[in-house]
């Protein structure tokens, strides 16, 4: 089997619906690919796109039902409702002070929501944390490290705070340290690890029990691009064995390429679903390239005026050709009318990721009430 | 959750290594040793210990008390430093809420920090033990004294382990927690003697006496006794009214729970012994006053140390449960404010 990573970054073997006819070149560095099939990379891959909405069949990993929290008079969270199923990454979007990290800490069993309701994997953090614990891990925003441990003593001790026994414990640390590739610095004291090896040893923590319910709060700020490869990759398997995986950021774009699914939160509440159904066939700019624009600009610009669309809409930039396309479907009819009219379309992607796109589209929509 | 004993191992066990066992903290350690050898030598030259080998009467004693004192001095100046930022420097370096997140219990977490600091504290008492012993060698002590004394010494410094530990909990701030220890601490060690000072000034009783005088007879060449025919007020300080104030100092729940060790004349030879005798002392209330015939007054011989800690009761006991009674409360309150999930956040305190 392929690593996640790597199926990320291929085409589509099952063409869904939207996905670019057959013979679309490979894209070129920097363009994601897989966009094209609308939603996650490696969802296009795995399973068939989805719609960003939450409700998704399959077991719920995270369950929550107009939660509300308040600090004094500041009401972080206000009215949060969501579905996290297991084998997917959700997606938790909002911008900065919109009740990511509350809702987070709530789901974590670390704070008590106001009202509403918080069930993961069928339990609830308020009645039985010790339940939820077991089955949860969680990766906070802030790092917090024991600065003169190591970082296989930091994850062994973990791993006996989680019940393990000390060899149990300790076997555990090594296939971690391992898996986030801490390697020949995992018996250094953890004061002298960067950020982004912080991080790792963050994540490496959160798994020290295997959980099937995994909350990463912000877990990309600080990574090289190395590093977030790796994240999404590791991110991805643990979904892909059968987790649950709700992830946190206001990076989008790094979102856009794990997520299979998203929840939006702006000042306290989610977005619901068919406010975010409206987004999928509200207009946006794809880009589209050819193997020489120079060459095939007017063509093109042709074509996509034949296809219907006004030509003074029709937009260039840097990166290729800009023309408005509402909704996927809409999107892939064209692609195949280029296609069938003999343009050497070498990609055909969403000028905006998907997750930005329909954030800026909810947010433009005005706030919720 | 985890077995009771396992997760407060491990907390503790972490603690130890992560929070407290620093290169200042071994720094602190020698330096207090050394303190203690100074402090034990001029003891030693003192009392005349060892070079007077005629003494009939052995003054390990008087050594083995003023190490123990020493400890008790030190340790509880340097327990509020290494438990009062137990749980909210945790908070504040973000390793808190992660090992909230595990299946160890707040209690676990709270009793296994407050382990730790206590350990550490004792720490100072073991690095002295080799001057212990000495004081053993020297003779002179008793194996009551010994027992009782190290006994006490541990509690009182697990008490101030407790409340150091229980205020980290309850305070946001680690700064604000460790100065709040070190007030309490100095509450019971300065504030009970402050408070019993000011008790005697509230404590005074006026009384009355006359005055008498010898006249000389010329006729007779005889001195005669008068009583004066007017009376005198005066006031004066009645200390057996407030000595309870006392009670709750650590020093002397120390000295009034040893055994005491009577030297010659019946009178104690150690610091336990004598802070034990100058407290009872202030039990006793002042000798009725001879008002009426003051030519007759004759006073009763002086009691022994002995006689005066004989008949007098003993209030460590209650110094003891106080302290005790702080402690608990301290660890139970911890326990509580650091439970998660929280309901109630104190004002500007973050979760991780």
């Amino acid at each position: 089997m392929s690593s996640p990573y790597e199926r990320g970054w291929v085409p589509p073997q099952q063409p869904a619906s939207s996905t670019p006819a057959p013979g679309a070149p490979a894209p070129g560095p920097g363009v994601p690919v897989a966009a094209v099939a609308g939603v996650g990379p490696a969802a296009a891959a795995a399973t068939p796109p989805l719609p960003l909405s939450p409700g998704e069949p399959g077991e719920p990993g995270i369950v929550v039902e107009h939660v509300g929290r308040a600090f004094g008079s500041v009401h972080a969270v206000v009215d949060a409702s969501m579905v996290a199923p297991m084998g997917r990454v959700t997606g938790l979007i909002g911008p900065n002070g919109s009740g990511k990290t509350t809702l987070m800490l709530m789901l974590a069993s670390l704070l008590a929501p106001d009202r509403g309701s918080i069930r993961i994997a069928g339990h609830d953090p308020v009645a039985d944390p010790a339940a939820v614990r077991r089955l949860l891990g969680w990766m906070p925003d802030q790092l917090g490290s024991w600065a003169t441990l190591s970082a296989r003593t930091a994850l062994t001790q973990t791993g006996r705070l989680y019940g393990l026994h000390k060899l149990q414990a300790a076997h555990r640390a090594a296939e971690l340290i391992h898996l986030v590739d801490l390697g020949e610095l995992a018996d250094r004291p953890s004061r002298v690890l960067s950020r982004g090896q912080k991080q790792r040893l963050s994540l490496a923590r959160a798994l020290v029990h295997d959980p099937a319910v995994l909350l990463l709060d912000e877990p990309a700020s600080g990574l090289d691009p190395a590093a977030r490869v790796a994240l999404r990759r590791t991110v991805r398997r643990l979904a892909d064995e059968g987790r649950a995986v709700l992830v946190s950021s206001h990076v989008l774009a790094e979102l856009d390429e794990m997520a299979d699914t998203a929840v939006y939160l702006e000042r306290g509440v989610t977005a619901d679903a068919a406010r975010i159904a409206a987004t999928r066939v509200s207009e946006r700019a794809w880009r589209i390239r050819t193997a020489d624009l120079a060459r095939d600009s007017d063509r093109l610009r042709e074509a996509l005026f034949r296809a219907g669309i006004p030509w003074e809409r029709i937009e260039a930039d840097a990166g290729g050709i800009l023309v408005p396309v509402a909704g996927e479907a809409r999107a892939a009819e064209l692609l195949t009318r280029l296609v069938g009219e003999g343009i050497a379309i070498s990609a055909f992607a969403p000028a905006v990721g998907e997750l930005e796109h329909t954030f800026l589209d909810l947010s433009s929509g005005g706030g919720p009430a | 959750m985890i077995p009771f004993v396992t997760g407060v191992r491990v907390i503790a066990g972490l603690e130890l290594r992560q929070r407290i066992r620093g290169v200042a903290w071994w720094v602190l350690l020698g330096v207090f040793g050394l303190l203690a050898l100074v402090v034990t030598l001029i003891v030693l030259w003192g009392v005349g210990g060892l070079t007077d080998g005629y003494r009939s009467d052995p003054v390990g004693n008087a050594v083995f008390s003023t190490i123990v004192y020493f400890v008790l001095l030190l340790g509880t100046l340097v327990a509020p430093a290494l438990s009062g930022n137990a749980i909210n420097g945790d908070r504040e370096a973000g390793t808190l809420a992660t090992t909230q997140v595990t299946l160890v219990s707040t209690t676990q977490l709270v009793i296994g920090k407050f382990l730790a600091s206590w350990i550490s504290t004792l720490a100072f008492l073991v690095i002295t033990a080799p001057l212990l012993i000495l004081s053993l060698a020297i003779g002179g002590t008793t194996p009551g004294m010994v027992a009782v004394s190290l006994l006490v010494l541990a509690i009182e410094l697990g008490v101030i382990a407790a409340i150091g530990t229980g205020l980290s909990g309850l305070v946001r701030r680690p700064l604000f927690s460790v100065a709040i220890t070190y007030l309490v601490v100095a509450m019971l060690s300065l504030g009970t003697l402050i408070s019993f000072g000011l008790g005697t000034l509230v404590a005074q009783e006026k009384y009355e006496y006359r005055g008498a005088s010898y006249i000389y007879d010329d006729s007779t060449g005889n001195s005669e006794c008068v009583v004066d025919d007017t009376t005198t007020t005066s006031t004066r300080a009645r200390p057996d009214y407030v000595w309870w104030m006392l009670a709750a100092n650590p020093y002397v729940v120390m000295a009034d729970a040893v055994p005491t060790r009577y030297g010659s004349g019946d009178d104690p030879n150690d610091l336990f012994g004598f802070l034990k005798l100058t407290v009872r002392q202030l039990q006793k209330a002042p000798e009725p006053i001879e008002q009426q015939d003051p030519c007759n007054y004759t006073s009763d011989r002086y009691p022994s140390g002995r006689e005066v800690i004989d008949s007098t009761v003993p209030s460590w006991f209650v110094g003891l449960a106080i302290h005790l009674g702080l402690a608990a409360l301290a660890l139970f309150g911890a326990v509580r404010a650091t439970r998660a999930p929280a309901h109630r956040l104190a004002a500007g305190s973050r979760i991780a």
